[in-house]
């Protein structure tokens, strides 16, 4: 089993209203939406179903939490469900300096907190459609934006933006993302392989406001050159009730929930 | 192995499931597995086994439980029903405290046992069944006591248990080569349990954002016994005429005490993951060819250490460590080298968004140029059911722990259903 770095990034996206700018550039834009201010610590449940060309699907059910903790941002998911790899922890830290994430996976079966790299962003979380990167803190100044054009997008208004690594070896050469003019929110995103062909499209399908905060509860992430695609639902969605600094440590790795 | 009656295993297992039905909320999970393997030298079946793992479990706020009972198969008329564990915690603010019979891992290297001595091996298949079902649960009280993000962790045993070795008529047992007929007296091989004889363990480690890292100490028994020999002269009838000289060894198994010191520790350093461990014996006794030594054993120290470091080649996942075992103030009567280096080796791919698994794992014995190299594919058809084929392969110089085994390659399958 895989690691991932910090699903709740991406997975919860919370934002208080903005209100846009007739001149707005592609930077400002991005910068938005990198910069939407989170809740002090978000616990849920998430459901991820990965479903392959024949239909076929296969269920993964995680418990998560996250704190932000200043220089610190610090999450962990508790595996519930496929029976194999139940009661199996995956933590992170990631730090707002250049440092790079630290991750450490408890396995049940070895009964040992292991250290493992953060190096593998390209690397797909669980078998899903998701990469590590995918999931993750994607830093603002990683690429050069630009603003294509306007669209409408389930009567939503949206910015159209392309975005291109700055780093060659970088596995999209460019993604085109879809965001919301009134909440800063990504709504559809497509990622281009390095011969330039859509590889995958992010669908948002469904926002809703709790405690103040829009949160992305629905998304789909389709392989259009693979037709297999993953479903991330999120639910039991819990924003500032002060969860616990040390539900971030080894005891609760190795205890679980 | 020990084997007991169906009728008696019948009877555990119901009263286990009719506990697990009565009682509500208990989590039953685990697994069901067919494991055949066949020797490549001669095409027997060197392993047919069938395992039952179930995992009861239920936990609350302050207080939580954990049986975990299974039940081996051998061949179709042999049983052997091991209560890896059975415990209960006791969760308070800054500690926790675990009594009863469990499984304790410690230390931060893969596959060899450097600082991982609290719970014993079971050896009777060699180091071929999965980490996890390798170690056999000690009956312990532990208490871990938490000071932000390090722990500190006294065990304490009461009862000795020592590593199951392979019983006579296994094909992973050895008969030593003795130079006269050995006589072997094993009443002085078991301890007795008592306050005198209990084993204790102490561990502080932490987790930082710059490395994690533990010491520990250990007053414990050598988990494998010590064969005092004492040479026994006569008259030799098997020549003629005959002669005196050595005509019998009496051979006393005796476990000895160990005070072991080391620690471990574990880093990123640019996407690489650099692992360490260390421990210094004390009072090990060896084996020796020595005239005047008595029993033909000696007392020495020695250090036991590995390095490791985990990387990824793309979506190739890649580890190897290094381990030396090193006796200090060797002299050349013993029987055992002075160092003993070996080495081990891990690649691992997952694929088909990670329903096949590709893996390679090999022991590489560096002194006597042995190995034993473990390949193995997996597919999982789906969350529940998986097939795995593999080999073990037994290479290199017979006096090695590895090449020792040379008949004994086989490949194998797995299939196995978790729940």
């Amino acid at each position: 089993m895989k690691t991932t770095t910090k699903l709740i990034a991406l997975a919860i996206i919370m934002v208080f209203g903005f209100s846009a700018k007739a001149q707005i550039t592609a930077n400002e834009i991005v910068e938005k939406v990198y910069n939407l201010p989170t809740g002090e610590d978000v616990t849920s449940t998430l459901n991820m179903t990965l479903t392959n060309k024949s239909g076929q699907t296969r269920v993964r059910k995680i418990q998560q939490y996250f704190k932000n903790f200043g220089d610190v941002e610090k999450s962990i998911m508790f595996f519930m469900t496929p029976a194999d790899i139940k009661n199996t922890s995956f933590m992170n830290w990631s730090y707002d300096s250049d440092k790079s994430d630290d991750q450490w996976i408890y396995l049940p079966a070895l009964k040992k907190v292991k250290r493992i790299s953060s190096d593998s962003k390209s690397d797909y979380f669980m078998g899903s459609d998701f990469t590590y990167d995918d999931l993750g803190d994607r830093k603002l100044d990683a690429d050069v934006h630009k603003l294509l054009r306007e669209e409408t997008i389930d009567g939503h208004a949206c910015y159209v933006v392309e975005s291109v690594s700055k780093d060659e070896d970088y596995m999209y050469s460019k993604t085109i993302t879809w965001i919301r003019k009134d909440i800063f929110v990504g709504m559809k995103k497509e990622f281009y392989d390095e011969d330039s062909e859509l590889l995958k499209v992010l669908t948002i399908k469904k926002v809703e406001k709790i405690e103040g905060f829009w949160v992305i509860t629905h998304s789909e992430m389709k392989n259009v050159q693979k037709n297999h695609k993953t479903t991330i639902k999120l639910s039991n969605i819990k924003i500032n009730t002060g969860v616990s600094a040390s539900k971030f440590s080894e005891r609760m790795m190795t205890r679980g929930i | 192995m020990k084997t007991i009656k169906i009728k008696g295993l019948f009877t555990a297992l119901m009263l286990i499931i009719g506990l697990y039905t009565n009682a509500q909320n208990i989590e039953l999970s685990g697994f069901a597995r067919t494991y055949e393997g066949i020797l490549v030298d001669n095409g027997s079946f060197g392993i047919v086994q069938q395992t039952l793992n179930l995992n009861f479990e239920k936990r609350g706020e302050k207080v939580a439980f954990k049986a975990n009972p299974m039940i081996f198969m051998f061949n179709s008329d042999s049983f052997d029903f091991r209560m890896r564990e059975i415990y209960m915690d006791l969760y308070f603010e800054n500690f926790d405290l675990r009594i009863g019979q469990q499984q304790i891992v410690w230390g931060k290297a893969d596959g060899v046992f450097i600082t991982d001595i609290v719970s014993p091996l079971n050896l009777t298949e060699f180091l071929l069944p999965d980490f996890d079902e390798i170690r056999i649960g000690v009956i312990a009280a532990k208490l871990d006591y938490y000071i932000g993000n390090s722990t500190i962790e006294a065990i304490f045993i009461p009862q000795f248990t020592p590593t199951k070795r392979p019983a006579a008529g296994s094909i992973w047992y050895i008969q030593p080569d003795f130079p006269a007929t050995p006589t072997f007296d094993w009443t002085q091989s078991e301890i007795d349990p008592s306050l005198e004889n209990s084993e204790f363990f102490l561990k502080y480690s932490a987790m930082t954002s710059v490395i994690d890292f533990d010491l520990m100490g250990g007053y414990t028994w050598d988990d494998n016994p010590t064969m005092h020999v004492e040479k026994v002269f006569g008259m030799d009838t098997s020549t003629v005429p005959p002669k005196p000289g050595l005509i019998g060894l009496n051979i006393t198994p005796k476990h000895h005490r160990l005070t072991v010191f080391g620690g471990s520790f574990s880093t990123e350093i640019k996407g690489f993951i650099l692992r360490g461990e260390a421990a210094y014996y004390n009072g090990k006794h060896f084996q020796t060819t020595d005239p005047t030594a008595v029993d033909a054993i000696i007392e020495k120290d020695y250090l036991n250490y590995v390095v490791g470091l985990d990387f990824n080649i793309g979506p190739v996942k890649l580890s190897g460590q290094f381990i030396q075992k090193y006796i200090i103030d060797h002299n050349d009567l013993m029987t055992e080298n002075e160092i003993n280096n070996m080495a081990t080796f891990l690649a691992r791919y997952d694929m088909l968004r990670e329903t096949l698994h590709l893996e390679l794992f090999s022991y590489m014995g560096l002194t006597n140029g042995d190995a034993l190299i473990r390949p193995k594919i997996s597919y999982d058809f789906d969350d529940s059911f998986s097939i795995l084929l593999g080999g073990n392969i037994f290479v290199g110089d017979t006096e090695g722990q590895f090449g020792q085994y040379g008949d004994n390659s086989m490949i194998y399958t797995k299939i196995k259903y978790n729940f």
